[in-house]
């Protein structure tokens, strides 16, 4: 497989460093899942709780390699005139009419039903041809002359059936059209394809064994800092390093739904606008919902938020 | 050489419990030419990647790619590819000196510290003589990968691999050295005693203490192998056993056991049922699906096609008798039903030994375990009286009582001679669509004493026996067939 661009994934370590220059920090493990799946030419499904940069990762990728990202966002109800090809029936119907009109003209000179019948077979199955046809994302990103990255966005939402519709798909980097016949993508160009799930509920194993598996687990404290300081520079060291290390005591709690990097950064983003310089239970307690999304995990947190918030500034301070 | 790791790999993936498919073999084999063995981490990332599908398979992953690529394998693996560089050789060789044994002086001198003075000058005239059995030679004068492949092999001839329970581990590692050629060694050792010069005894002494490091490293072997093959291969004949025991017989010590079964079970059931469902004519009109498909009728509407397609699940009500002679029963009837919660989301429970009480909200607020136990504490005591228990259910949930109703009643059908009210039963199975009897004791006894079970079978659509996991299991996916 070539790609342009395709220098810039030639190991691991090359990888990573590039997609730091986009601010995207990734583990090892990431930059290796998108080595792989470039070399050995697999879709990868990554798995990993809400919020953990799942679908910005094939958005990096694409910025990266300079290339179109196709993205099939999935939800129940799904099918495949959405994911992979519709005929445009209101072109059809209006061809018909005309059809209708010019009929006697065609058939003119045709004796008998036979004759009719054999001229009309003469038409051939227009109705039913590449002009007729509306691509849909799948369909797009096989006929894409330059490669691209395909995103199927929580696959998860999507029906058991359109599960098996995307087996095709994955593991031959073709789909059958019936009226027409497969279509393939250029053996040189297979697009990358990222699939997302969180995991709400379990993938088939036969759509999991097409895939490489890469699951992202919340990052540890060090990677955040990373993160945070690539995305929002502007956020004081002391302060990131509180942000962080209270993030990740939440983590440990028993929470609906605990924090997640994106509420990380937005939380950064706040305390800038608030022009705050260290963290401090009040300012915390007006800032909770930033991080918090349920009402019930604001009530927990905030009978403890003394504790927490001075493990954070000690935690800080030790190291 | 590799090609056989790898499938060895697979194996005991295999046998941890992964689910690896023979194209993911081969998908592994690509991936480890491109990644090569020289990075660890990065070759486990990448293999993970490939053959580990969910994060406990994950979890089961790291854990048997510690214990199959230890140091040792991962050395010779290394070797293998790099077979000609002489220098990565060499570096292997001084590693193997300075890890673990660094008192075994292995014949290159320098190092014999540890057992007196005398011994540097005195390793000098050892290393002129030389072992004469083959096993001696190889252990003070081999590298430590020729040792590990030696072993390997031996290991392979005497198929340590099918290695089943603990007790065989002494066996197998006497099977290991014999074919190593201990005998040899053996042999060797008892003639340079028998003689008195100093370098001959001096030599005895240390083959003894290579030997003794031998038997160490080959026992270590064969427990890797152990936990790699029988570990597992042992779990899964338990779980078997498990499966068929009358549930009555269970201890508490194997309750844990039994739940892993019982959420492995549920999980089983969930994948072939939750996949049914059917299109229903009802709903919302879908205009678009409808106009594509009645183009071929010229445009005319004939063949409507709907949006909406829904999922029929059973409504099920579950009785259980939780009094102590079939507590047990009921507890692993219970912990079913709550494992299929996302498949049977519609189902009330019932606990009773006389009077009769719901416990579906106690099942949906804490965990299984907490249920159970509060369950048993609040309805386990006192006789057992099915009669007050059905006068109960007509008084507080015969309304909600529908034609795609399930009713299950866990239960000895023992009353104590008391009313039997099958009467009421007969109204619950008119109005119900199935009313399924589970009963734990054997057909045989069903009218023996004070079984009322006669008189209650006419008023069920189902009896059965139910006294093992498999029953179980049976059961609810019968319920889960007649419902889709």
């Amino acid at each position: 497989m070539t790609l342009k661009n395709a220098d810039k994934l030639a190991s691991v370590e090359v990888i990573k460093h590039n997609f730091e220059q986009l601010n995207y920090i990734c583990s090892l493990q990431i930059a290796t899942a998108v080595f792989l799946a470039y070399h050995l030419g697999k879709p990868i499904l990554i798995e990993g709780p809400p919020g953990v940069g799942k679908t910005e990762l094939a958005k990096t990728t694409a910025e990266l390699l300079d290339i179109d990202c196709i993205r099939l966002q999935c939800y129940e109800g799904l099918d495949e005139s959405k994911a992979i090809y519709e005929w445009k029936y209101g072109k059809q119907l209006l061809y018909t009419q005309v059809l209708k009109e010019t009929l006697s003209e065609i058939l003119e000179g045709a004796t008998g039903l036979a004759e009719s019948v054999g001229k009309l077979h003469e038409f051939g199955d227009i109705f039913f041809s590449e002009e007729f046809l509306e691509p849909r994302p799948l369909l797009k990103a096989l006929k894409n002359e330059t490669g691209c990255v395909l995103l199927i966005d929580e696959v998860d939402k999507s029906d058991h059936e359109f599960e098996s519709l995307l087996l095709e798909m994955l593991s031959d980097f073709q789909l059958s059209i019936p009226e027409i016949g497969t279509v393939k993508a250029h053996p040189d160009r297979k697009p990358l394809v990222f699939l997302t799930s969180n995991n709400t509920r379990e993938i088939s194993d036969a759509l999991k064994r097409r895939c490489l598996h890469l699951y992202i687990p919340f990052p540890d404290a060090n990677l955040e800092k990373q993160i945070i300081q690539a995305r929002v520079p502007e956020l004081a060291e002391n302060l990131r390093n509180q942000l962080v290390t209270f993030i990740q005591e939440l983590r440990e709690m028993d929470l609906k739904k605990v924090p997640a990097i994106s509420e990380t950064i937005d939380w950064a983003r706040t305390l800038i606008l608030l022009h705050s310089e260290s963290l401090n239970p009040e300012l915390v307690s007006q800032t909770l919902n930033v991080i918090l999304k349920f009402q019930e995990d604001i009530e927990a947190v905030d009978s403890e938020l003394q504790t927490i918030t001075n493990k954070a500034l000690k935690g800080n301070q030790g190291s | 050489m590799v090609d056989t790791t790898l499938v060895d790999f697979v194996k005991a993936l295999r046998n941890a419990d992964l689910k690896v498919s023979p194209a993911e073999t081969l998908e592994a084999m690509q991936c480890m030419n491109l990644v090569g063995y020289q990075d660890r981490r990065f070759l486990k990332d990448s293999l993970s990647m490939v053959l580990a599908k969910t994060t406990d398979e994950k979890d089961a992953f790291d854990a048997c790619f510690n214990r199959f690529f230890t140091a040792d394998k991962f050395r010779q693996a290394i070797n293998d590819e790099l077979d000609d560089d002489q220098g990565s050789d060499a570096d292997n060789a001084d590693d193997f000196d300075s890890d673990a044994e660094g008192n075994q002086p292995a014949g290159k001198g320098g190092q014999g510290g540890g057992k007196g003075g005398g011994e540097s000058e005195a390793s000098e005239d050892v290393t002129a003589l030389p072992p004469t059995s083959a096993l001696g030679k190889l252990l003070l004068q081999g590298s430590r990968a020729e040792l590990m492949i030696q072993i390997a092999e031996a290991g392979r001839e005497v198929e340590v691999n099918k290695i089943v329970v603990f007790t065989q581990k002494g066996l197998f590692t006497r099977k290991i050295m014999d074919t190593m050629g201990l005998k040899g060694l053996q042999d060797e050792i008892g003639e340079l005693q028998n003689q008195n010069a100093k370098p001959e005894q001096q030599l005895a002494g240390r083959l003894k203490v290579a030997r003794d490091q031998l038997r160490e490293r080959v026992r270590d072997h064969v427990e890797r192998q152990f936990f790699l093959h029988a570990d597992e291969q042992g779990k899964q004949l338990r779980e078997e056993l498990l499966k068929k025991v009358k549930l009555s017989s269970l201890e508490k010590r194997n309750f844990k056991d039994v739940q892993e079964i019982v959420l492995k079970m549920a999980k089983k059931l969930i994948a072939i049922h939750s996949k049914r469902r059917k299109t229903y004519k009802r709903g919302q009109l879908d205009v678009r699906k409808t106009l594509r498909h009645n183009m071929q009728y010229d445009g005319m509407f004939f063949d409507l096609r709907w949006k909406a397609s829904k999922v029929d699940r059973p409504k099920v009500m579950c009785i259980c008798d939780v009094s102590g002679s079939v507590s047990n029963y009921s507890r692993f009837l219970l912990m079913f039903l709550y494992s299929l919660a996302s498949i049977l989301p519609k189902a009330r429970s019932f606990a009773f030994s006389s009077d009769l009480g719901e416990v579906t909200k106690l099942f949906e607020e804490s965990s299984l375990e907490d249920a159970l136990s509060k369950t048993m504490r609040d309805y386990g005591n006192g006789s057992t009286d099915y009669g007050r228990m059905f006068q109960d259910f007509k008084s507080h949930c015969m309304d909600d009582v529908n034609n795609k109703t399930t009713i299950i009643i866990l239960g000895d059908a023992r009353n104590n001679y008391g009313d039997a009210r099958s009467e009421i039963l007969r109204e619950m199975y008119d109005k119900a669509k199935r009313v399924i009897w589970l009963n734990p004791e054997p057909r045989s006894s069903w009218a023996v004493g004070d079984s009322e079970m006669k008189k209650y079978t006419a008023a069920c659509h189902q009896t059965e026996v139910c006294n093992s996991l498999q029953h179980l299991e049976r059961v609810v996916s019968n319920l889960l067939k007649t419902a889709s």
